[in-house]
């Protein structure tokens, strides 16, 4: 007998379309009201601005030959953090009345960035307080043309959370430390970033994006490895004898970055005990520069006595403070400090410092913080370490074996020299008096007899 | 020649154990100092056995110091306080060490159980025991923590000055120790004194001390 399939009865197609369209209807209704609540409406001001802007060949001509592109992009813009704002939020000084209708009064992009600064401050105060005590603004304080603003890392019609970022090849850093963003890309943080659940820190993990400083001012980035590796300095006590020192004369990278190149830096700082901290020098006079250049006459670098004298001018200059240096052990270049190195690799071997002509203590600079954030710095001889003036000059750095002071080492050989000598001289004249020693014990033994 | 008993039995485990730790610091010491040099053992052993070898004379010098303030045996380390009788002494036994021993003359001094010093070794032994290990244990305690300790560091002029100090004190402790393995070898035979110390009895002349022909200065 012949059954007709169940896809050849019409009905069956009908209650099938039915119960699929019961079932699918509230979730299609769900999905809607969703999309009604992300969808971002912009203000009808906002749309007229964009009706022009949307246009990829708009730009203008700045006084400064550079050309501005006027292009934003209405989907980029949604998309981005900003699209609840209006245009109106940030660039309130534009007159609707007479706007784009004569020559821009913006002369170049770098004074665009400057002067939109203020729009970003009017919301984002908490990051431009960190911005304002950072390198890059103390550099724009000083003139400097290159350090980064605002929108030189955030594009604020198209900007997005970091969170969604790819992390370190979204970073902007790069695009003013290229060699350094290089080397990190191939250290052990940048190579863990292949792995997406690895928590290995871009850039800004460790530097901070907006209060970034000179990584080798201060204690220098130690603190922010240790936030991550929080048990290094625990498991360093359990290997390395007086590690507390270590891990405050040393950056990180001296020992976990064994391919680079290592120097002291004798850093001046000036008030004793917990009030003490690194000079910095004033804006507009350059003490530091001039005064070192002028002590280390022949340019070769500073001397012992060189160096003393220096620290006596400076002292004297300070008024009561006292005027120190505290020497670190430091890697010469950003760019080695980021070829960090799997665990396995990181030097553990003492002598490396340790020992007499030791690598690291070769280069010597004395620094300070200049007024732009950045250390200033001038070369010292490495002789200085050795020095008996040391003791003075570079009292509060020492490290065994390698800046010994080498008048002590003589001193030493010639104690143990005229030791033996002195008793050699009594052993060779017991021996040549032994004759006369013997005859006189005799007769004192005769006259005891008697 | 008498046998006296001179030394007790806990000065002599005392002694031994000071030799011993005074040499493994001054053996580590000069490894941690001249690593390079010559790599007796590894920089980091010598500092960890220099750090606990440190401690442990330090200890024992605690064990000196309470044998002879809980004993009547203070007396041999008491210092002759008069300089006309002080120096005078002084100098008639470093006479008898330059010219008398070469020529015969009998020792000006008689060990006896109260007064087992000459007054050169009185002298000398104070000063070690009394100011150069103390200073030479607190330096190093210094050193060994120069984190927990910055604020004495700082007071006392910095880690260079605290370590200039450390390393003085060992060139006196070199010296000291050669003169010291020296002289211990001039009794009246090479290993008489060596032994004493280690059965505690010296051997003692019966005849009396001679005059030495040395100039009496008095």
């Amino acid at each position: 007998m012949n059954t007709p399939s169940p896809a050849s009865r019409p009905w069956n197609w009908l209650l099938a379309g039915v119960l699929a369209l019961l079932i699918s209807a509230p979730m299609l209704a769900l999905a809607q009201d969703e999309d009604a609540e992300d969808e971002i409406e912009l203000a009808e001001e906002d749309l007229a601005c964009l009706e022009c802007h949307d246009d990829p060949k708009l730009s203008t001509k700045l006084e400064s030959g550079e050309t501005l592109s006027l292009h934003i992009s209405t989907e980029a813009f949604l998309g981005s953090m900003h699209n609840e704002n209006s245009c109106t939020d940030c660039h309130y000084e534009i007159d609707i009345e007479d706007h784009g209708q004569g020559q821009s009064t913006i002369t170049s992009k770098r004074e665009l960035g400057v002067s939109m600064g203020d729009s970003c401050r009017d919301c984002h105060k908490k990051k431009y307080r960190e911005y304002d005590d950072s390198v890059h603004a103390l550099l724009i304080a000083q003139g400097n043309e290159k350090a980064p603003m605002c929108a030189d890392c955030h594009n604020p019609h198209t900007v997005t959370s970091w969170e969604l970022a790819e992390p370190e090849a979204a970073m902007p850093c790069g695009k003013c430390h290229e060699a350094i963003f290089e080397a990190s890309a191939k250290d052990v943080h940048g190579l863990a970033q292949a792995d997406k659940d690895s928590k290995a820190p871009v850039c800004s993990g460790c530097h901070q994006a907006h209060g970034v400083k000179a990584a080798s001012l201060g204690s220098g980035i130690r603190d922010t490895c240790l936030d991550c590796h929080e048990d290094a300095a625990e498991k360093h006590k359990v290997w390395l004898p007086n590690s507390e020192r270590h891990f405050e004369a040393i950056s990180c990278p001296v020992c976990h970055a064994p391919t680079a190149e290592r120097r002291v830096n004798l850093r001046l700082y000036e008030g004793t005990g917990k009030d003490q901290k690194q000079m910095l020098e004033k804006t507009g006079v350059p003490q530091f520069v001039k005064s070192a250049r002028a002590a280390d006459a022949d340019g070769t670098g500073l001397g012992d006595r060189e160096l003393l004298s220096l620290l006596k001018e400076f002292t004297e200059e300070a008024g009561e403070s006292k005027t120190v240096v505290r020497g670190r052990l430091e890697v010469t270049s950003g760019v080695q400090a980021h070829q960090l190195a799997a665990k396995s690799e990181a030097i553990s071997d003492c002598k490396l410092c340790h020992q007499s002509g030791a690598e690291p203590f070769q280069t010597v600079v004395l620094s300070m913080a200049g007024p732009d954030g950045r250390p200033l710095r001038h070369e010292v001889r490495s002789e200085v370490l050795n020095s008996l003036f040391s003791i003075d000059a570079v009292k509060g750095f020492y490290v065994l074996g390698s800046t010994r002071i080498k008048l002590f080492d003589y001193l030493l050989l010639l104690v143990v020299a005229g030791m033996a000598a002195g008793l050699l001289v009594h052993i060779v004249a017991r021996w040549l008096f032994r004759r006369a020693r013997e005859k006189a014990e005799a007769k004192l033994r005769e006259r005891d007899g008697k | 020649m008498r046998k006296i008993y001179i030394h007790p039995l806990p000065v002599r485990i005392w002694h031994w154990l000071n030799a011993l730790g005074i040499l493994l610091l001054i053996l580590t010491g000069l490894q941690i100092r001249y690593a390079g040099l010559f790599d007796v053992m590894t920089f980091r052993d010598a500092v960890v056995l220099h750090n606990w070898v440190g401690f442990f004379v330090g200890a024992n010098f605690l064990l000196w110091l309470f044998f002879y303030f809980f004993s009547n045996k203070i007396s041999v380390y008491q210092p002759e306080l008069s300089p006309s009788k002080y120096f005078p002494a002084m100098y008639r036994q470093a006479y008898f060490y330059a010219w008398g021993i070469l020529h015969g003359e009998r020792n000006p001094f008689r060990v006896t159980p109260e007064k087992k010093f000459n007054p050169m070794q009185a002298m000398t032994y104070q000063i070690v025991m009394l100011v150069m290990l103390p200073l030479q244990f607190y330096t190093g305690v210094l050193l060994w923590d120069s984190v927990g300790f910055a604020g004495q560091i700082e007071m006392f002029g910095g880690l260079r000055v605290i370590s200039t100090v450390h390393m003085l004190l060992t060139i006196a402790f070199i010296g000291f120790l050669m003169t010291h393995l020296y002289l211990v070898t001039l009794g009246h035979t090479f290993g008489a004194h060596t032994k004493g110390m280690i059965t505690g009895y010296e051997e003692v002349d019966d005849e009396p001390v001679a005059k030495t022909d040395a100039p009496d200065v008095r």
